[in-house]
């Protein structure tokens, strides 16, 4: 199977993973064509400069997939089979059952392709030419520590992201910011924890929480453990009580239930948001810097409105790898530097043909 | 008028404080209803303007159960007291996460505190044992509410000795010969100290054992705290009693806070905490705030007649399983943050 073959069929896969947005296999064929220069590079010999180059695939991939955000382990596996390398999945304990109704829309050659497991075997460890760890720095630091120095290791650790409300009198980019809060109920690296308001922070703060509770009602947040659940209501009681002391704080959120929480904070600082569709709304200051000071090592991604060049020249200067416009923050193009890499290009090797 | 208000406040304060410690002392019906517990909280919500002003945000309660309560952030971010800083008698310090400040929990006069302690503990009708106490002594932590515990154990106790220093290290050499002495002598002693220091001292033992007289016990406290471990509590039973030779049933664990005067006690594996009548918990769902059903997990939500000098009524951070009589503590739950690639504050904050 060649890989336009390979991306038809993906494509074709990807389709019943709504989460995924847009898979075509055009998509995918240019994601190989803008990271190994050729669409076929993993095919033949093409034509590079004065002589010819093939991009050599690992045979296998270790995929050490963590948590519960099924897209960003479905991309990495969709990637693996794109090379058109065999893919070892280590699974998290919870399961994650969209990779598995992902393999089987597979055809069978592709299929036979994907291994899962709920521990990591030491033959998988040996055997695999290249390893993508998802997890927190002590997941990464464990599966760095047990590589050898021939096989490719790629981390992802966690990441954090947020919005840059720049200009929008209009509150126009509102309900995608509460799309963007809702979306895989903050877990993914991708989701906004805070949005950044220029002008009437507190007014966006007050419609957003309209806008959060219109999403609940679409789609309700999934089940979250106790702890979790814990977490905001420690969160909300907290901002509850500096509100009742004169702070100037602002709570609003869903009532009997830990749904989806909104907070209007002037204090400084990134916040620190226990996640589930708990997100904070603060002015933006003329000088974002300090702000992401603490946590520059850890950005991500910045959704802004409007999306104009100019942010992201600014935004980009202070850590984050990735802006785009609010409402698309969790539905990156194929073709993106996940973490600022480039994601096929950083797991093949190169072999060169002078003739 | 400032005098005037000072004077108010400590009417009233000796006005409840009597009629608490004698609901302490005889165990009378006063505890057992709502009035004094409504007192109480009027009381507290008239003289501590940060708690009146979360209390205005909530319905009026109308038995003690509806008090509100105050999160323990509360005594992080303000000076939770119904008395002003000059008046303050005591004051201890709350241990915060890295990076946050320590909270504080202020005492117009620890007499309640210490009634609360001594009459807690005798409810639990424990011999009298020479008490080996592996916690810093007051003289040296005097802003440590469990040193003040001890303190307050120790007054009418035959014989207390300290076997911490100022700096929290253990006198080891010094604690085996003294448990050495009384095994000699087949006199039982009762051990207490934290879960931590228990744990240090099994791992200091390394391969001798000590046999302790029957009869002897010991009592641990919650406390792993800042060092970055946590052993389930059947295995630091285990270890007591392969070390020290002391049956899970000899060991009692103490449940209590910084921000609480009383204590709850669980004697055992399985067994729930209990407290006494002037301290009452409650298991409340945390998606609802309704309370649970038995055996539902849930946040505990105490209620401690003691600190009449602060709030009475407080929603902890620790879960619990609400049980017929009291609750089985679970705990902080880290095991169970978010689990996605999105970064959650607390790691964020360990580094």
């Amino acid at each position: 199977m060649n890989t336009a073959e390979r991306a038809h069929h993906l494509a074709a896969a990807a389709e019943r993973s709504a989460f995924l947005g847009r898979t075509t296999a055009d998509d995918l064929l240019e994601l190989v064509r803008l990271e190994l220069g050729h669409e076929a590079a993993l095919d033949d010999f093409v034509q590079r400069g004065e002589h010819f180059a093939r991009a050599m695939a690992p045979r296998s991939i270790l995929h050490i997939v963590s948590g519960n955000t099924p897209a960003a382990g479905l991309q990495s596996l969709i990637r693996g089979l794109l090379l058109g390398s065999h893919n070892l999945a280590k699974l998290p304990a919870a399961g994650l059952s969209e990779l598995a109704q992902f393999r089987e829309a597979l055809p069978r050659e592709l299929a036979e392709n994907v291994e899962f497991s709920f521990d990591l075997p030491e033959e998988w460890l040996a055997r695999a030419e290249a390893a993508i760890v998802f997890g927190s720095d002590e997941t990464i630091a464990h599966f760095r520590g047990r590589v050898r120095s021939d096989q490719t290791f790629i981390a992802h650790g966690h990441r954090l992201s947020f919005g840059v409300i720049f200009d929008d009198p209009a509150f126009a980019s509102v309900a995608d910011a509460a799309r963007d809060a809702s979306l895989f109920d903050q877990q993914g690296c991708l989701s906004p924890q805070v949005f950044y308001v220029r002008g009437e922070a507190r007014l966006y703060a007050e419609r957003l929480a309209g806008e959060m509770a219109h999403c609940d009602a679409l789609e309700p947040r999934a089940t979250i453990s106790l702890s979790e659940t814990l977490a905001i209501r420690t969160a909300r009681e907290e901002f509850a009580f500096r509100a009742a002391n004169g702070e100037p704080v602002q709570v609003w959120q869903s009532s009997g239930s830990t749904a989806w929480t909104v907070v209007f904070d002037s204090a400084r600082g990134f916040p620190h948001s226990p996640l589930n569709r708990f997100v904070f709304v603060k002015p933006l200051p003329d000088d974002l810097a300090p702000e992401l000071q603490e946590v520059r090592m850890h950005l991500s991604c910045a959704g802004v409105f409007p999306a104009t060049i100019e942010h992201a020249r600014l935004l980009t200067a202070l850590g984050v790898s990735r802006v785009c416009p609010i409402g698309r923050m969790q539905t990156p193009p194929w073709t993106w530097h996940q973490d600022g890499q480039p994601s096929l290009g950083a797991l093949v090797r190169w072999a060169d043909f002078e003739q | 008028m400032i005098v005037e208000a000072m004077s108010d406040v400590i009417a009233e304060y000796r006005e409840l404080e009597t009629r608490i410690l004698t609901a302490i002392r005889e165990e009378s019906d006063e505890a057992e209803c709502d009035p004094l517990w409504l007192e109480v909280f009027r009381f507290q919500r008239r003289w501590n303007q940060p708690y009146a002003n979360i209390c205005a945000t909530r319905a009026e309660p109308r038995t003690w159960r509806e008090i509100p309560a105050a999160p323990l952030t509360a005594f992080k971010r303000t000076a939770l007291s119904v008395v002003p800083a000059k008046l303050v008698a005591k004051t201890f310090l709350i241990s915060g996460t890295t990076g946050e400040s320590p909270g504080t929990h202020h005492f117009f006069d620890t007499r309640l505190y210490e009634y609360s302690v001594q009459y807690g503990w005798a409810r639990l009708g424990l011999p009298p044992r020479p008490r080996f106490v592996l916690i810093a002594n007051e003289a040296d932590a005097p802003r440590s509410s469990l040193s003040h515990m001890m303190l307050a154990l120790g007054i009418n106790a035959g014989s207390q000795r300290y076997f911490l220093d100022a700096d929290g290290r253990l006198r080891f050499e010094e604690l085996e010969n003294a448990l050495e002495e009384k095994i000699a002598a087949a006199k039982p002693v009762a051990l207490l100290g934290t879960a931590l220091v228990f744990l240090n001292l099994f791992e200091q033992l390394d391969r001798r054992r000590f046999i302790l007289p029957a009869g002897s016990f010991a009592m641990e406290t919650g406390g792993y705290k800042g060092s970055g471990r946590e052993i389930p509590k059947p295995e630091l039973y285990a270890m007591f009693g392969e070390y020290l030779e002391l049956a899970p049933d000899d060991i009692i664990n103490e449940y209590s806070m910084t921000e609480l005067s009383s204590q709850f006690y669980a004697r055992g594996l399985g067994r729930a905490h209990e407290g006494a009548p002037w301290v009452r918990a409650i298991v409340i769902n945390p998606e609802t705030s309704d309370e649970v059903k038995v055996g539902e997990t849930g946040v505990l939500r105490i209620f401690d007649l003691a600190n009449l000098g602060s709030v009475l009524a407080i929603e902890t951070q620790d879960l619990a399983i609400r049980r017929e009589h009291g609750f089985e503590l679970l705990g902080r739950d880290p095991g169970a943050l978010p689990r996605g690639c999105s970064r959650v504050a607390d790691e964020r904050v360990r580094r």
